[in-house]
Protein backbone atom coordinates (compact mmCIF):
# COMPACT_ATOMS: atom_id res chain seq x y z
CA UNK A 1 0.00 0.00 0.00
CA UNK A 2 1.25 3.67 -0.45
CA UNK A 3 1.00 4.40 3.05
CA UNK A 4 4.04 1.96 3.59
CA UNK A 5 6.07 4.68 3.93
CA UNK A 6 5.03 6.95 6.30
CA UNK A 7 6.14 4.44 8.82
CA UNK A 8 9.10 4.76 7.39
CA UNK A 9 9.70 8.31 7.90
CA UNK A 10 11.52 9.47 10.88
CA UNK A 11 12.86 12.74 12.20
CA UNK A 12 16.88 12.63 12.34
CA UNK A 13 16.93 14.63 15.88
CA UNK A 14 20.16 15.75 15.50
CA UNK A 15 20.23 17.19 12.26
CA UNK A 16 20.06 21.72 12.20
CA UNK A 17 17.01 21.48 10.34
CA UNK A 18 15.37 19.37 12.25
CA UNK A 19 16.16 21.18 15.61
CA UNK A 20 14.30 25.01 13.64
CA UNK A 21 11.53 26.00 15.54
CA UNK A 22 8.58 24.40 13.77
CA UNK A 23 6.97 27.73 13.14
CA UNK A 24 9.82 29.79 11.63
CA UNK A 25 10.24 26.48 9.36
CA UNK A 26 7.15 26.31 8.50
CA UNK A 27 6.36 30.30 7.86
CA UNK A 28 9.29 29.48 5.80
CA UNK A 29 8.08 26.66 3.73
CA UNK A 30 5.15 28.56 3.02
CA UNK A 31 6.58 31.66 1.94
CA UNK A 32 9.13 30.14 -0.25
CA UNK A 33 6.03 27.84 -1.51
CA UNK A 34 4.35 30.70 -2.73
CA UNK A 35 7.70 32.00 -4.38
CA UNK A 36 7.70 28.81 -6.31
CA UNK A 37 4.16 28.82 -7.72
CA UNK A 38 4.06 32.10 -8.49
CA UNK A 39 7.50 32.35 -10.27
CA UNK A 40 7.30 32.40 -14.10
CA UNK A 41 10.52 30.70 -15.00
CA UNK A 42 11.35 27.35 -14.43
CA UNK A 43 14.77 27.58 -13.00
CA UNK A 44 14.15 28.81 -9.34
CA UNK A 45 11.55 25.99 -8.54
CA UNK A 46 14.13 23.66 -10.04
CA UNK A 47 16.69 24.92 -8.13
CA UNK A 48 14.80 25.12 -4.82
CA UNK A 49 14.19 21.32 -5.83
CA UNK A 50 17.28 20.26 -6.34
CA UNK A 51 18.17 22.68 -2.40
CA UNK A 52 15.56 20.55 -0.89
CA UNK A 53 16.41 16.95 -2.20
CA UNK A 54 19.98 17.91 -1.13
CA UNK A 55 18.26 18.49 2.12
CA UNK A 56 16.09 15.18 2.42
CA UNK A 57 19.56 13.27 2.24
CA UNK A 58 21.29 15.11 4.38
CA UNK A 59 18.64 14.50 6.77
CA UNK A 60 19.30 10.55 6.04
CA UNK A 61 16.15 10.06 4.03
CA UNK A 62 17.07 6.67 1.95
CA UNK A 63 17.04 7.19 -1.97
CA UNK A 64 14.34 4.12 -2.01
CA UNK A 65 11.93 6.46 0.15
CA UNK A 66 12.82 9.49 -1.90
CA UNK A 67 12.14 7.67 -5.03
CA UNK A 68 8.62 6.46 -3.56
CA UNK A 69 7.57 10.01 -2.46
CA UNK A 70 8.48 11.50 -5.55
CA UNK A 71 7.00 8.78 -8.08
CA UNK A 72 3.50 10.56 -8.36
CA UNK A 73 4.81 13.73 -9.06
CA UNK A 74 7.78 12.84 -11.48
CA UNK A 75 4.98 10.99 -13.56
CA UNK A 76 2.76 13.91 -13.30
CA UNK A 77 5.16 16.47 -14.14
CA UNK A 78 5.64 14.30 -17.09
CA UNK A 79 2.53 13.81 -18.47
CA UNK A 80 2.04 17.54 -17.85
CA UNK A 81 4.98 18.17 -20.44
CA UNK A 82 3.92 15.55 -23.03
CA UNK A 83 0.16 17.01 -22.74
CA UNK A 84 1.39 20.54 -23.01
CA UNK A 85 3.90 20.17 -26.04
CA UNK A 86 2.11 18.42 -28.28
CA UNK A 87 -2.26 20.63 -27.79
CA UNK A 88 -1.04 24.28 -26.86
CA UNK A 89 1.08 26.33 -28.67
CA UNK A 90 1.64 27.44 -32.34
CA UNK A 91 5.57 27.52 -33.04
CA UNK A 92 6.32 24.23 -34.22
CA UNK A 93 9.12 22.47 -32.60
CA UNK A 94 9.37 19.25 -34.22
CA UNK A 95 6.61 16.51 -35.66
CA UNK A 96 6.17 13.09 -36.35
CA UNK A 97 4.17 10.23 -37.91
CA UNK A 98 1.88 8.33 -35.19
CA UNK A 99 -0.87 5.73 -36.87
CA UNK A 100 -0.65 7.94 -40.19
CA UNK A 101 -1.00 10.95 -38.76
CA UNK A 102 1.68 13.54 -37.90
CA UNK A 103 1.84 14.64 -34.46
CA UNK A 104 3.13 18.36 -33.85
CA UNK A 105 5.02 19.37 -30.53
CA UNK A 106 5.34 23.01 -30.13
CA UNK A 107 8.11 25.17 -28.58
CA UNK A 108 5.50 27.52 -26.54
CA UNK A 109 3.87 23.91 -25.19
CA UNK A 110 7.27 22.53 -24.01
CA UNK A 111 8.33 25.94 -22.13
CA UNK A 112 4.88 25.83 -20.62
CA UNK A 113 5.24 22.34 -19.43
CA UNK A 114 8.31 22.72 -17.90
CA UNK A 115 7.08 25.42 -15.84
CA UNK A 116 4.30 23.87 -14.39
CA UNK A 117 6.49 20.28 -13.61
CA UNK A 118 9.34 23.13 -12.02
CA UNK A 119 6.75 24.01 -9.64
CA UNK A 120 5.30 20.60 -9.17
CA UNK A 121 8.82 19.37 -8.20
CA UNK A 122 9.98 22.63 -6.30
CA UNK A 123 6.42 22.58 -4.43
CA UNK A 124 7.32 18.74 -3.46
CA UNK A 125 10.28 18.64 -2.60
CA UNK A 126 9.59 21.65 0.12
CA UNK A 127 6.85 19.87 1.42
CA UNK A 128 9.33 16.82 1.87
CA UNK A 129 11.95 18.90 3.35
CA UNK A 130 8.99 20.18 6.05
CA UNK A 131 7.87 16.37 6.46
CA UNK A 132 11.09 14.31 6.54
CA UNK A 133 12.50 17.00 9.47
CA UNK A 134 9.52 17.69 11.66
CA UNK A 135 7.54 15.69 13.60
CA UNK A 136 3.80 15.66 12.86
CA UNK A 137 2.87 16.98 16.41
CA UNK A 138 5.01 19.77 16.12
CA UNK A 139 3.53 20.69 12.60
CA UNK A 140 0.23 20.76 14.31
CA UNK A 141 1.32 22.59 17.23
CA UNK A 142 3.07 25.57 14.79
CA UNK A 143 -0.51 25.57 12.65
CA UNK A 144 -2.22 26.02 16.63
CA UNK A 145 -0.12 28.85 16.46
CA UNK A 146 -0.85 30.12 13.19
CA UNK A 147 -4.45 30.33 14.01
CA UNK A 148 -5.60 27.14 12.57
CA UNK A 149 -8.77 26.62 14.32
CA UNK A 150 -8.29 24.58 17.29
CA UNK A 151 -10.42 21.86 16.16
CA UNK A 152 -9.42 20.76 12.93
CA UNK A 153 -5.91 20.55 14.76
CA UNK A 154 -7.40 18.10 17.17
CA UNK A 155 -9.29 15.95 14.85
CA UNK A 156 -5.75 16.00 12.88
CA UNK A 157 -3.95 15.04 15.98
CA UNK A 158 -6.79 12.18 16.91
CA UNK A 159 -6.11 11.00 13.73
CA UNK A 160 -2.36 10.79 13.25
CA UNK A 161 -2.34 9.20 17.03
CA UNK A 162 -4.95 5.95 15.75
CA UNK A 163 -3.75 5.83 11.94
CA UNK A 164 -1.31 3.26 12.56
CA UNK A 165 -3.62 1.31 15.23
CA UNK A 166 -6.36 1.33 12.62
CA UNK A 167 -3.58 0.73 9.56
CA UNK A 168 -2.22 -2.52 11.22
CA UNK A 169 -6.10 -3.54 11.82
CA UNK A 170 -6.53 -3.19 8.21
CA UNK A 171 -4.07 -5.36 7.52
CA UNK A 172 -4.67 -8.20 9.77
CA UNK A 173 -8.53 -8.14 8.57
CA UNK A 174 -6.55 -7.84 5.48
CA UNK A 175 -4.91 -10.61 5.51
CA UNK A 176 -7.51 -13.31 6.95
CA UNK A 177 -9.70 -12.57 3.82
CA UNK A 178 -6.74 -12.85 1.42
CA UNK A 179 -6.49 -16.04 3.28
CA UNK A 180 -9.99 -17.23 2.60
CA UNK A 181 -9.32 -16.36 -1.14
CA UNK A 182 -11.13 -13.29 -0.07
CA UNK A 183 -9.89 -11.53 -2.91
CA UNK A 184 -10.42 -14.37 -5.90
CA UNK A 185 -12.67 -12.76 -8.75
CA UNK A 186 -13.51 -8.76 -9.20
CA UNK A 187 -16.87 -9.37 -7.11
CA UNK A 188 -15.72 -11.23 -4.59
CA UNK A 189 -12.69 -8.88 -3.98
CA UNK A 190 -14.80 -5.88 -4.31
CA UNK A 191 -17.18 -7.35 -1.44
CA UNK A 192 -13.99 -8.31 1.10
CA UNK A 193 -13.15 -4.46 0.19
CA UNK A 194 -16.29 -2.91 1.33
CA UNK A 195 -16.13 -5.29 3.87
CA UNK A 196 -12.58 -4.62 5.40
CA UNK A 197 -14.12 -0.48 5.06
CA UNK A 198 -17.21 -1.60 7.06
CA UNK A 199 -15.20 -3.21 9.80
CA UNK A 200 -12.64 -0.21 9.77
CA UNK A 201 -15.65 2.35 10.60
CA UNK A 202 -16.53 0.15 13.86
CA UNK A 203 -13.18 0.00 15.09
CA UNK A 204 -13.28 3.70 14.57
CA UNK A 205 -16.54 3.92 16.57
CA UNK A 206 -15.75 1.51 19.33
CA UNK A 207 -11.64 2.82 19.42
CA UNK A 208 -13.19 5.96 19.93
CA UNK A 209 -15.47 5.43 22.94
CA UNK A 210 -12.67 3.66 25.11
CA UNK A 211 -10.34 6.50 23.79
CA UNK A 212 -13.22 8.80 25.25
CA UNK A 213 -13.59 6.64 28.37
CA UNK A 214 -9.66 6.54 29.09
CA UNK A 215 -9.34 10.46 28.52
CA UNK A 216 -12.59 11.74 30.48
CA UNK A 217 -10.30 10.03 33.37
CA UNK A 218 -7.77 11.67 32.76
CA UNK A 219 -9.26 14.99 33.15
CA UNK A 220 -10.43 15.56 29.64
CA UNK A 221 -13.65 17.89 28.85
CA UNK A 222 -13.96 18.29 25.70
CA UNK A 223 -10.80 20.49 24.80
CA UNK A 224 -7.50 19.26 23.96
CA UNK A 225 -4.56 20.52 26.01
CA UNK A 226 -3.54 23.67 24.25
CA UNK A 227 0.82 23.49 23.60
CA UNK A 228 2.05 26.35 25.23
CA UNK A 229 4.49 28.11 22.75
CA UNK A 230 7.82 29.36 23.92
CA UNK A 231 8.88 32.54 22.72
CA UNK A 232 10.63 32.74 19.34
CA UNK A 233 14.32 32.94 19.11
CA UNK A 234 15.12 36.52 17.60
CA UNK A 235 18.18 34.90 16.17
CA UNK A 236 16.25 32.36 14.57
CA UNK A 237 13.60 34.79 13.18
CA UNK A 238 16.68 36.94 11.52
CA UNK A 239 18.05 33.51 10.15
CA UNK A 240 14.77 33.10 8.69
CA UNK A 241 14.13 36.54 7.17
CA UNK A 242 17.59 36.36 5.96
CA UNK A 243 17.37 33.04 3.99
CA UNK A 244 13.93 34.50 2.91
CA UNK A 245 15.32 37.62 1.96
CA UNK A 246 18.37 35.59 -0.17
CA UNK A 247 15.67 33.61 -1.64
CA UNK A 248 13.79 36.38 -2.89
CA UNK A 249 16.89 37.58 -4.38
CA UNK A 250 17.83 34.75 -5.75
CA UNK A 251 14.54 34.52 -7.46
CA UNK A 252 14.41 37.56 -9.02
CA UNK A 253 18.50 36.90 -10.48
CA UNK A 254 17.36 33.95 -12.48
CA UNK B 1 -3.73 25.79 -24.02
CA UNK B 2 -4.61 22.36 -26.22
CA UNK B 3 -5.33 24.98 -29.07
CA UNK B 4 -3.68 22.81 -31.67
CA UNK B 5 -6.49 20.04 -30.79
CA UNK B 6 -9.33 22.01 -31.19
CA UNK B 7 -8.52 23.11 -34.48
CA UNK B 8 -10.41 21.24 -37.57
CA UNK B 9 -7.50 19.67 -39.34
CA UNK B 10 -5.18 21.44 -37.35
CA UNK B 11 -1.38 22.12 -36.78
CA UNK B 12 -0.24 18.60 -38.02
CA UNK B 13 -3.48 17.15 -40.01
CA UNK B 14 -4.88 16.02 -36.63
CA UNK B 15 -8.36 16.39 -36.80
CA UNK B 16 -10.35 17.14 -33.27
CA UNK B 17 -11.18 13.92 -32.71
CA UNK B 18 -8.13 12.29 -33.41
CA UNK B 19 -6.41 13.98 -31.42
CA UNK B 20 -8.87 13.59 -28.65
CA UNK B 21 -8.38 9.88 -28.63
CA UNK B 22 -4.53 10.34 -28.58
CA UNK B 23 -4.82 12.61 -25.86
CA UNK B 24 -7.05 10.64 -23.53
CA UNK B 25 -4.71 7.24 -22.91
CA UNK B 26 -2.52 10.35 -21.90
CA UNK B 27 -4.76 12.50 -19.83
CA UNK B 28 -6.61 9.18 -18.31
CA UNK B 29 -2.58 8.21 -16.40
CA UNK B 30 -3.18 11.20 -14.42
CA UNK B 31 -6.21 10.58 -12.40
CA UNK B 32 -5.35 7.20 -11.88
CA UNK B 33 -2.16 7.71 -10.52
CA UNK B 34 -3.47 11.24 -8.64
CA UNK B 35 -6.94 11.71 -7.58
CA UNK B 36 -5.73 15.05 -6.12
CA UNK B 37 -4.77 17.70 -8.04
CA UNK B 38 -0.65 17.91 -7.52
CA UNK B 39 1.43 20.76 -5.27
CA UNK B 40 2.89 23.10 -7.92
CA UNK B 41 -0.08 22.77 -10.64
CA UNK B 42 -2.22 25.71 -9.58
CA UNK B 43 -1.02 28.95 -9.90
CA UNK B 44 -0.76 31.42 -6.72
CA UNK B 45 -3.97 33.14 -7.76
CA UNK B 46 -6.13 30.32 -7.88
CA UNK B 47 -4.35 28.08 -4.80
CA UNK B 48 -5.47 31.14 -3.12
CA UNK B 49 -9.06 31.46 -4.11
CA UNK B 50 -9.92 28.09 -3.37
CA UNK B 51 -8.62 28.72 0.42
CA UNK B 52 -10.71 31.82 0.41
CA UNK B 53 -13.75 29.67 -0.73
CA UNK B 54 -12.89 26.71 1.65
CA UNK B 55 -12.84 29.19 4.46
CA UNK B 56 -16.35 29.80 5.35
CA UNK B 57 -17.54 25.65 5.13
CA UNK B 58 -14.26 25.17 7.50
CA UNK B 59 -15.49 27.78 9.78
CA UNK B 60 -18.72 26.33 9.85
CA UNK B 61 -17.94 22.70 10.12
CA UNK B 62 -15.88 23.48 13.01
CA UNK B 63 -18.43 25.03 14.99
CA UNK B 64 -21.07 22.43 14.15
CA UNK B 65 -18.12 19.88 15.79
CA UNK B 66 -17.44 22.13 18.76
CA UNK B 67 -21.14 22.26 19.37
CA UNK B 68 -21.63 18.61 19.12
CA UNK B 69 -18.56 17.46 20.77
CA UNK B 70 -19.66 19.44 24.01
CA UNK B 71 -22.92 17.20 24.01
CA UNK B 72 -20.96 14.05 23.24
CA UNK B 73 -17.76 14.02 24.22
CA UNK B 74 -16.45 11.17 21.69
CA UNK B 75 -17.28 12.64 18.92
CA UNK B 76 -14.23 14.48 17.96
CA UNK B 77 -11.83 11.22 18.95
CA UNK B 78 -14.62 9.45 16.39
CA UNK B 79 -14.17 12.20 13.90
CA UNK B 80 -10.31 12.07 14.59
CA UNK B 81 -10.46 8.18 13.81
CA UNK B 82 -13.14 8.70 10.54
CA UNK B 83 -10.40 10.61 9.57
CA UNK B 84 -7.93 7.93 9.70
CA UNK B 85 -10.25 5.66 8.19
CA UNK B 86 -10.81 8.31 5.33
CA UNK B 87 -6.88 8.68 4.62
CA UNK B 88 -6.45 4.97 4.54
CA UNK B 89 -9.59 4.05 2.25
CA UNK B 90 -8.44 6.61 -0.36
CA UNK B 91 -5.08 5.05 -0.12
CA UNK B 92 -6.19 2.07 -0.80
CA UNK B 93 -5.88 1.13 -5.09
CA UNK B 94 -8.83 -0.43 -6.63
CA UNK B 95 -8.14 -1.86 -10.48
CA UNK B 96 -10.30 -0.22 -12.77
CA UNK B 97 -11.18 -2.67 -15.90
CA UNK B 98 -12.38 -0.12 -18.55
CA UNK B 99 -8.70 1.58 -17.59
CA UNK B 100 -6.24 -1.09 -17.18
CA UNK B 101 -5.16 0.80 -13.98
CA UNK B 102 -5.56 1.39 -10.25
CA UNK B 103 -7.54 4.40 -8.83
CA UNK B 104 -8.90 4.94 -5.28
CA UNK B 105 -11.86 5.68 -3.88
CA UNK B 106 -12.51 9.41 -1.79
CA UNK B 107 -14.31 8.01 1.16
CA UNK B 108 -15.99 10.78 2.01
CA UNK B 109 -19.53 9.65 1.24
CA UNK B 110 -19.65 7.39 3.79
CA UNK B 111 -17.65 10.39 6.19
CA UNK B 112 -21.13 12.78 5.10
CA UNK B 113 -23.21 9.94 5.60
CA UNK B 114 -21.93 9.33 9.03
CA UNK B 115 -21.46 12.87 10.70
CA UNK B 116 -22.91 14.86 8.19
CA UNK B 117 -21.59 17.55 5.46
CA UNK B 118 -20.19 19.98 7.44
CA UNK B 119 -17.71 17.86 9.65
CA UNK B 120 -17.22 15.64 6.62
CA UNK B 121 -14.95 18.57 5.36
CA UNK B 122 -12.91 18.92 8.35
CA UNK B 123 -12.57 14.74 8.11
CA UNK B 124 -11.52 15.17 4.02
CA UNK B 125 -9.23 18.32 5.27
CA UNK B 126 -7.15 16.55 7.85
CA UNK B 127 -7.16 12.85 5.72
CA UNK B 128 -5.77 15.82 3.17
CA UNK B 129 -3.22 17.35 5.26
CA UNK B 130 -1.75 14.04 6.01
CA UNK B 131 -1.34 12.86 2.59
CA UNK B 132 0.17 15.70 1.30
CA UNK B 133 2.52 16.09 3.61
CA UNK B 134 3.98 12.49 4.01
CA UNK B 135 2.69 10.97 1.10
CA UNK B 136 2.84 13.93 -1.75
CA UNK B 137 -0.85 13.03 -2.86
CA UNK B 138 -1.90 16.60 -3.19
CA UNK B 139 -0.13 19.13 -1.64
CA UNK B 140 -0.31 22.50 1.11
CA UNK B 141 -0.98 25.28 -2.25
CA UNK B 142 -3.65 22.69 -3.45
CA UNK B 143 -4.85 21.84 -0.41
CA UNK B 144 -7.63 24.02 -0.36
CA UNK B 145 -8.77 23.61 -4.17
CA UNK B 146 -8.63 19.30 -3.04
CA UNK B 147 -10.53 19.90 -0.14
CA UNK B 148 -13.09 22.14 -1.51
CA UNK B 149 -13.98 19.60 -4.44
CA UNK B 150 -13.35 16.40 -2.17
CA UNK B 151 -14.38 17.24 1.51
CA UNK B 152 -17.42 20.37 0.39
CA UNK B 153 -18.60 19.00 -2.91
CA UNK B 154 -18.37 15.67 -2.18
CA UNK B 155 -19.52 15.32 0.83
CA UNK B 156 -22.62 17.22 -0.01
CA UNK B 157 -23.30 15.43 -2.54
CA UNK B 158 -23.33 12.14 -1.26
CA UNK B 159 -25.28 13.59 1.54
CA UNK B 160 -28.02 15.09 -0.40
CA UNK B 161 -27.96 11.71 -2.31
CA UNK B 162 -28.08 9.53 1.11
CA UNK B 163 -30.89 11.60 2.27
CA UNK B 164 -32.85 12.22 -0.81
CA UNK B 165 -33.25 9.00 -1.73
CA UNK B 166 -33.95 7.80 1.90
CA UNK B 167 -36.68 9.76 1.34
CA UNK B 168 -38.01 9.30 -1.35
CA UNK B 169 -37.93 4.91 -0.05
CA UNK B 170 -34.94 3.57 -1.03
CA UNK B 171 -33.24 1.29 1.22
CA UNK B 172 -29.82 1.71 2.88
CA UNK B 173 -27.96 -0.29 0.35
CA UNK B 174 -29.77 2.05 -2.79
CA UNK B 175 -29.46 5.20 -0.95
CA UNK B 176 -25.31 4.47 0.18
CA UNK B 177 -24.98 3.28 -3.53
CA UNK B 178 -26.37 6.24 -4.84
CA UNK B 179 -24.27 8.66 -2.49
CA UNK B 180 -21.34 6.75 -2.93
CA UNK B 181 -21.38 7.15 -6.88
CA UNK B 182 -22.47 11.11 -6.79
CA UNK B 183 -19.78 12.13 -4.16
CA UNK B 184 -17.31 10.36 -6.24
CA UNK B 185 -18.83 12.03 -9.47
CA UNK B 186 -19.12 15.49 -8.16
CA UNK B 187 -15.48 15.22 -6.70
CA UNK B 188 -14.41 14.56 -10.06
CA UNK B 189 -16.35 16.63 -11.63
CA UNK B 190 -15.43 19.59 -9.18
CA UNK B 191 -11.64 18.24 -9.35
CA UNK B 192 -11.72 19.12 -13.31
CA UNK B 193 -13.25 22.25 -13.08
CA UNK B 194 -10.77 23.18 -10.70
CA UNK B 195 -7.94 21.91 -12.65
CA UNK B 196 -9.24 23.94 -15.99
CA UNK B 197 -9.70 27.23 -14.45
CA UNK B 198 -6.20 27.07 -12.82
CA UNK B 199 -4.06 25.44 -16.16
CA UNK B 200 -6.06 27.08 -19.12
CA UNK B 201 -3.45 30.08 -19.12
CA UNK B 202 -5.12 32.37 -22.07
CA UNK B 203 -7.13 29.62 -23.77
CA UNK B 204 -10.87 29.16 -23.45
CA UNK B 205 -12.38 27.29 -20.21
CA UNK B 206 -15.15 25.39 -22.29
CA UNK B 207 -12.93 23.48 -24.12
CA UNK B 208 -10.29 22.53 -21.85
CA UNK B 209 -13.02 21.66 -19.00
CA UNK B 210 -14.65 19.32 -21.92
CA UNK B 211 -11.73 17.59 -22.36
CA UNK B 212 -10.28 17.37 -18.73
CA UNK B 213 -13.70 15.80 -17.82
CA UNK B 214 -13.28 13.27 -21.23
CA UNK B 215 -10.02 12.72 -19.54
CA UNK B 216 -11.24 11.85 -16.51
CA UNK B 217 -14.02 9.84 -17.59
CA UNK B 218 -12.21 6.06 -18.29
CA UNK B 219 -11.05 5.86 -14.92
CA UNK B 220 -13.79 8.11 -12.74
CA UNK B 221 -17.21 6.35 -14.52
CA UNK B 222 -16.27 2.78 -13.24
CA UNK B 223 -14.49 4.30 -10.31
CA UNK B 224 -17.57 6.22 -8.82
CA UNK B 225 -19.97 2.91 -9.17
CA UNK B 226 -17.20 0.54 -7.42
CA UNK B 227 -17.25 3.73 -4.83
CA UNK B 228 -21.18 3.30 -4.80
CA UNK B 229 -20.85 -0.61 -4.43
CA UNK B 230 -18.02 -0.33 -1.40
CA UNK B 231 -20.22 2.65 0.13
CA UNK B 232 -23.51 0.48 -0.02
CA UNK B 233 -21.30 -2.48 1.31
CA UNK B 234 -20.12 -0.52 4.48
CA UNK B 235 -23.46 0.94 5.02
CA UNK B 236 -25.13 -2.52 5.28
CA UNK B 237 -22.37 -3.86 7.13
CA UNK B 238 -22.65 -1.01 9.58
CA UNK B 239 -26.64 -2.30 9.55
CA UNK B 240 -26.11 -5.52 10.10
CA UNK B 241 -23.76 -5.85 12.45
CA UNK B 242 -23.79 -2.43 14.48
CA UNK B 243 -26.96 -0.79 13.59
CA UNK B 244 -26.74 0.97 17.19
CA UNK B 245 -24.08 3.09 15.65
CA UNK B 246 -26.75 4.36 12.69
CA UNK B 247 -28.86 5.57 15.13
CA UNK B 248 -26.81 6.68 17.28
CA UNK B 249 -25.23 9.53 14.35
CA UNK B 250 -29.13 9.63 13.48
CA UNK B 251 -28.83 7.80 9.76
CA UNK B 252 -31.74 5.63 10.69
CA UNK B 253 -34.61 5.73 13.64
CA UNK B 254 -35.15 3.22 16.06
CA UNK B 255 -37.90 2.10 14.30
CA UNK B 256 -36.02 1.07 11.32
CA UNK B 257 -34.25 -1.06 13.44
CA UNK B 258 -34.12 -4.70 12.80
CA UNK B 259 -35.54 -6.97 14.70
CA UNK B 260 -33.09 -9.44 15.93
CA UNK B 261 -30.80 -5.64 17.08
Amino acid sequence: MAMHHLKAHSCDAAHPVTRIDPRVKLLCALALLVMVISCRGFAFPLLVSVLSLALCRSLGSPWRLLALRFSEPLFIAATVILLKMFFSGSDPLFSFGVAGYELSAYREGLREGVLIASRILGGVSLLAVVGFSTPFTELMAALSWLRVPQVLVDVALFAWRYLFLLLEEAQVVYNAQKNRLGYVGYRRSLSSFGTLAGVLVIKAFDNSQSITTAMVQRGYDGDMPVTLHRPLRLAEVASALLFLLAMIALRSSV
Amino acid sequence: MFRGALKKGGPGGCGVMTLLALSLPLLSATPAFAMHISEGILPFPWAAFWYLALAPFVALGARRLNSVSREDLSIKPLVGLLAAVVFIISCMPIPVPTAGTCSHPCGTGVAAILVGPLVSVLIAAVSLLIQALFLAHGGLSTLGANTFSMGVVGSLAGWLAFRGTRRLGGSLAVSGFVAGILADWATYATTALILSLGIRGEAPFAPLFVKVVLAFLPTQLPLGILEGVITAGMVTLLYRKRPDLLVKMRVITEKELPVHA
